[in-house]
């Protein structure tokens, strides 16, 4: 399969795998985040960490989109999907994270009209379907899924379809970043930067990271030759004193980003003051909300949300996980109480989450270690 | 939502995108696509325009985001 066969080449594989041997200083230890929650789940789905030498380490980042949501705003949409004749739309792995009263699956089986979609359009479609109904999607995702939501939500406006409404959730990629960056506790040699987000964003957000903080950011895509690239032009940029933003993933990531979904990003959001991250706490200016242009269209401002703030369960180290602090091995409940199938934490909830991945891919590599 | 690798995997979720190949183009803003695995569905192109039969789009969340070009073979 073209653009698929050509990434997964084994013998290249091991040849870039043996360039980063030789670019590794003995002695040293090197910690590299990817920062989207897509190379975690190939880099254990393809054991890329396997083909690394020890003292590489790589530190999983906040880039899942379910993983970032808190619980009380899963509690909100849980909230709004309970108001008379609300059809509530999201995407299918936000379904399954906890809230503080069970998950958005749960209130299904309780009796709200829940419904998965694959798209924002899927959720329109549903609007124009029942036009005595009010139907609410609930937006989330980093600025690869804002700009589906952006162009619904105008596509609606053209339409005149009134009973359709957004709560908008999307979030924002470099807010985080500069959050970790900023934390004592974490010490990172390099950034895998963010395949998708990245078409729409382009490299340039991403400088301040070499600029202001020193660190090389390799952006990169999602099949294990590009990562294992992506890994070794960090390493070459830290054996030759390099520090800068990098793109392996040329063949779908202009350096500008894509313009026009910007453009429409930038007519239909703007910036909310504060948003909660699980994990994270508040960021500043890293959440998206509806422009007034378009405040007619979103669901806060037609249902009442309750805007709940709800703690993590103590048992859940989530955002030390999300922080890259610890690894999802050593969270107290990983593989016992928290599971894929029963997660506590939204790390186990996405196949994209570090718990997650690693608990369907790399823990039996692991165990094979450990025995 | 896909069984990917044994795995419940929500592409959407993941901010995975997926290439999909235009069959057809829709005089409002969409394309009917088709993925590698025969799945077929309407995508809005108004970010990637001008779109034509055949064309390979990066898609995520029911949006092409990027027309897939280059060079596969770039990769040492």
């Amino acid at each position: 399969m073209r653009f698929v066969d050509e990434f997964r080449d084994a013998e290249l594989g091991r040849a870039v795998a043996g360039q980063i041997l030789s670019l590794v200083e003995p002695g040293r230890h090197y910690k590299v985040m990817e920062v989207c929650g897509g190379h975690t789940h190939s880099i254990y789905k393809y054991g890329i960490d396997d083909l690394l030498p020890a003292n590489v380490e790589l530190v999983h980042g906040p880039g899942c989109p379910v993983c970032v949501i808190p619980m009380g705003r899963v509690d909100d949409g849980i909230s709004v999907a309970h108001h008379d004749g609300v059809i509530f739309t999201c995407f299918g792995d936000m379904m399954r994270v906890p809230g503080s009263d069970g998950s958005l699956l749960d209130a299904k089986a309780a009796g709200a009209d829940i419904r998965m979609v694959y798209s924002p359009l899927d959720a329109l479609r549903i609007a124009r379907q029942n036009p005595e109904r009010e139907v609410v999607f609930f937006a989330i995702g980093f600025e690869t899924t804002a700009p589906s939501t952006a162009l619904t939500l105008k596509r609606a406006r053209a339409e005149g379809v009134t009973n359709f409404s957004v709560m908008c959730s999307h979030v924002t990629i470099v807010p985080p970043l500069r959050a970790l960056l900023e934390s004592p506790d974490l010490r990172l040699d390099g950034f895998i930067g963010p395949g998708h987000v990245s078409t729409v964003v382009g490299a340039r957000p991403f400088e301040f990271i070499p600029a202001d903080y020193g660190r090389p950011v390799v952006i990169s895509g999602f099949e294990p030759l590009d990562i294992l690239q992506g890994i070794e032009m960090i390493l070459c940029q830290l054996a030759t004193g390099r520090c800068e933003v990098e793109n392996q993933y040329k063949r779908v990531v202009p350096y500008e980003g894509n313009l026009r979904a910007l453009e429409v990003m930038a007519e239909v959001f703007e910036l909310r003051p504060h948003f909660e991250w699980r994990g994270l706490g508040f960021i500043s200016h890293s959440g998206l909300k509806l422009t007034d242009a378009y405040a007619e269209l979103d669901a806060e401002a037609r249902f009442n949300v309750p805007g709940l703030r709800v703690a993590d369960p103590k048992a859940c180290q989530c955002g030390e996980v999300l922080k890259g602090v610890i690894k999802p091995w050593e969270c107290k409940v990983f593989g016992t109480a928290c599971t894929p199938e029963r997660p506590i934490g939204t790390c186990m909830v996405s196949s994209e989450g570090a718990c997650a991945a690693y608990y369907n891919f790399g823990r039996f590599a692991r165990e094979r270690e450990v025995v | 939502m896909t069984d990917d690798c044994g795995s419940q995997h929500c592409i959407t979720c993941g901010d995975i995108a997926t290439a999909m190949t235009v069959l057809r183009v829709d005089v409002d803003g969409l394309a009917l696509c088709e993925a590698e695995d025969g799945t077929r569905e309407m995508v809005q192109i108004a970010l990637v325009d001008p779109v034509r039969a055949a064309d390979r789009l990066l898609v995520h969340a029911g949006t092409a985001l990027a027309h897939q070009g280059g060079d596969p073979c770039e990769i040492r």
